[in-house]
């Protein structure tokens, strides 16, 4: 049990002190407002600039090919989030890019990653589709036999970044009459192929996803990532890496859970309200005088500091939960100032907790739903077996 | 604070932690078993259990060793805690460890008996300083109560011990009034004094909170095995999302409540002026929790799980009263804000 400071050797202070400083001159405020205003939680300056320092190369490839060790990873992640630079989709880009390392064929892994780890290709994830839900399996985009390639057609929802992305990572159907896990093949499939449209979506919190529309999209063969009909192992090993699932090593390096970041915000929005509210009005009055503030911001912190403590699949769900339980407290507290959002004269914590509370949805659903964590707790923490549902009627 | 600082966050437990865990999971499943708990539900306190836990060193270990102790680290009794917890065991094990240290840090440790258990010492685990007639969660049986009057920290014992009431925590609390007591003496008093009581205070919270997980861990296991075993409509009512789904934010409170109170007591241990808000905010969380997850764990069992005769309904009211013996926890969750509003205002000003 470990829990100081990490002591910094010469290089590694050097590393941090590097990054911080360049987040810091490439990250703008135009950057972030204009982040803000299309919600699309990328942007290819910053994105190529870190390319270009080589910081990209290091994040995208395994520690054994060069990539970050685990002291860098976590330096570079924290120095990221405090930056607050435009970054959830380059986490999408590494996690299909490992998944390419372990399933495509080396010649295809040879045409796409160099231009990965440049910044000029990034790759999005075409799994969900609009009646399917977070269930994966249930896949009706159909992949069909042309001669030496395929034929592509269907739809995939939440297509985040496609609009940025040279490459979707595709889970099609393959095979209409096995079952679903024998039926699934994965391509990655170039997005200036003819017959992709993208329809871009804005959700409550603010960002822009996407559908993906795919009419007689054709792709070579050499597209197909792992085995034909073999696509759930492909997917298996992607999603594992999504949910955080994977083991963690014992150094206390890494983030305790998949999302902590987003409760790292609400910690900071909890520390800025913590000290909005010791400050006098212009009756001199202070909001902490009020027994009820100070009762609902205490409870608030120590929710907050418990998800903050939950490991794994556990904190998947407590990250989304407290979110949706502190953030209507926090703007009770704020009063009704708290309504404006970011930017608008007055807000109160200029929209923080407003924008918290519309980010508390969409965390709950995006990356598998808390539904489906809490099934994978039911089942494989607790033993209660798989979920029964009533067959249709 | 600099929410974005590098700090390990590794809750690994060592293979001491891990052996520490293991013996006195093991001690109380052999000595504790749920038929000892109703046994002493009455009087809320096991005597002959008192005394082989306190022949393993479980008092002992909890204070420095210039005193006698084995200077156990405060994650060291976090363990134990759960283990009391899970065990539900009618020991007053948490008042008389957080009292005896605060004697130990007031430097008025006085005598073997404290030190081994052979007496018992008490508190009153509630914040602030009123005076007056108070219940005393290990009343009936302690044998010394330390607790705060004003500016005071005062040490009461009477020549008889005063009468169980009888309490839904299934405790062995009295009521005592310090006036009435036919010893009190003042042991310290002052700023610093007080600082000492309120680490007393704010480690009394930490292992309720540490109980508190045990507790809900126990209860949870017990429904969850109810469940797999209990058939509708041909299935098991464990496969059926109405039940798992509130079973496993139940397991999601354990996984949080056991990391956030061990993080708190690593920060006591080794920068206590650092994240004081911790602790508290561990018993602030885990006392709502536990008596919201022991509903539940009777609510899955349904008839059966209501029935005096069950565990679950053991659980259910001890998750209820436990807490509850240091006052409003709401008065814990403003003593939370306090220390972060305090931490806030003033990096504001420094920057």
């Amino acid at each position: 049990m470990e829990f100081s400071r990490v002591a910094l050797a010469a290089e590694d202070q050097a590393f941090q002190d590097d990054l911080r400083s360049f987040l810091g001159s490439i990250v703008t405020d135009e950057v972030i407002r204009h982040d803000r205003e299309t919600g699309e939680n990328f942007d290819e300056g910053v994105h190529l600039a870190l390319g270009a320092q080589g910081y990209l190369t290091e994040y995208y490839n395994a520690e054994a090919d060069g990539g970050f060790d685990a002291l860098r990873m976590r330096i570079f992640e924290l120095e990221i989030a405090r930056s607050r630079a435009p970054w959830f989709h380059s986490g999408t880009t590494r996690m299909v890019a490992q998944a390419l390392q372990q399933f495509a064929s080396p010649e295809l892994v040879a045409a796409v990653m160099p231009g990965v780890l440049a910044g000029h290709t990034r790759l999005c994830l075409g799994y969900t589709e609009p009646e399917g839900g977070s269930d994966v399996a249930t896949c009706k985009t159909r992949a069909a036999r042309d001669g030496a390639g395929w034929i592509i057609n269907g739809s995939k929802m939440f297509t985040s970044n496609a609009q940025n992305a040279q490459y979707v990572f595709l889970i099609t159907n393959t095979d209409a009459d096995a079952p679903k896990h024998q039926s699934l093949t994965m391509f990655l499939v170039p997005m200036n192929s003819p017959g992709i449209e993208v329809q871009g979506i804005r959700t409550v919190d603010g960002d822009r996803t996407n559908i993906t529309y795919y009419s007689e999209v054709r792709v070579d063969d050499k597209y197909r990532v792992g085995e034909v009909n073999g696509g759930w192992v492909v997917l298996r090993g992607a999603l594992n890496a999504e949910h955080g699932t994977i083991d963690r090593d014992s150094q206390g390096l890494q983030k305790v859970s998949a999302m902590s970041e987003h409760v790292t915000l609400l910690a900071e929005a909890v520390d800025r309200i913590a000290g909005i509210v010791a400050e006098p009005d212009e009756d001199g009055d202070r909001l902490i005088d009020d027994e009820s503030v100070k009762y609902r911001l205490g409870r608030s912190i120590a929710r907050m500091e418990a998800a903050l403590s939950t490991p794994d699949m556990f904190g998947r769900v407590a990250n989304a939960q407290v979110m949706r339980d502190v953030t209507p407290d926090l703007m009770d507290i704020l009063g009704s100032a708290s309504a404006l959002a970011v930017g608008t004269d007055g807000a109160a914590d200029d929209g923080g907790a407003e924008f918290l509370f519309r980010l508390a949805s969409p965390m709950g659903i995006y990356g598998g739903t808390l539904e489906v964590f809490r099934n994978m707790i039911a089942q494989h923490a607790l033993g209660l077996g798989r979920p029964n549902y009533s067959p249709p009627r | 604070m600099d929410r974005f600082e590098l700090r390990r966050l590794d809750y690994d437990l060592s293979a001491d932690h891990v052996d520490l865990q293991a013996a006195y999971r093991q001690f109380f499943k052999t000595h504790c078993p749920i038929e000892t708990v109703w046994a002493a539900q009455d009087s809320g306190f096991d005597k002959s259990l008192w005394e082989r836990f306190c022949a393993t060193g479980a008092t002992t270990m909890a204070l420095s060793e210039a005193s006698g102790g084995d200077g156990a680290t405060l994650v060291d009794l976090t363990l134990l805690a759960e283990e009391v917890g899970r065990s539900i065991a009618p020991l007053p094990w948490i008042d008389h460890v957080c009292a005896t240290r605060l004697l130990d840090r007031l430097g008025v440790l006085d005598g073997d008996g404290a030190v081994s258990g052979e007496r018992i010492v008490g508190m009153d685990p509630r914040l602030g300083g009123s005076s007056g007639r108070r219940l005393i969660p290990s009343g009936a049986v302690a044998d010394d109560v330390v607790l705060r009057e004003g500016d005071d920290i005062v040490l009461v014992s009477s020549d008889a011990k005063p009468t169980k009431v009888d309490n839904i925590g299934r405790l062995p609390m009295a009521w005592i009034d310090p006036r009435a007591a036919d010893k009190r003496v003042v042991l310290a008093s002052g700023p610093e004094a007080l600082a000492s009581h309120q680490r007393a205070l704010d480690e009394w919270r930490l292992l309720m909170a540490s109980a508190l997980v045990g507790l809900v861990d126990a209860t949870m296991t017990i429904a969850a095995e109810f469940a797999k075993s209990r058939y509708t409509l041909g299935v098991p009512i464990s496969t059926l999302q109405g039940i798992s789904h509130p079973l496993a934010n139940i397991a999601v409170v354990v996984a949080g409540g056991r990391n956030l109170a061990r993080r708190a007591a690593w920060f006591l241990d080794n920068e206590p002026a650092e994240r004081p808000e911790l602790a508290p905010s561990a018993f602030v969380y885990m006392a709502e929790e536990a008596s919201r997850a022991a509903t539940m764990a009777v609510q899955v069992q349904g008839g059966l799980g209501v029935s005096a005769e069950a565990a679950s309904s053991a659980y259910l009211v001890r998750a209820r009263g436990w807490p509850l013996a240091g006052g409003d926890p709401g008065c814990t969750a403003k003593y939370v804000a306090d220390l972060v509003v305090a931490r806030e205002s003033r990096s504001g000003k420094g920057e």
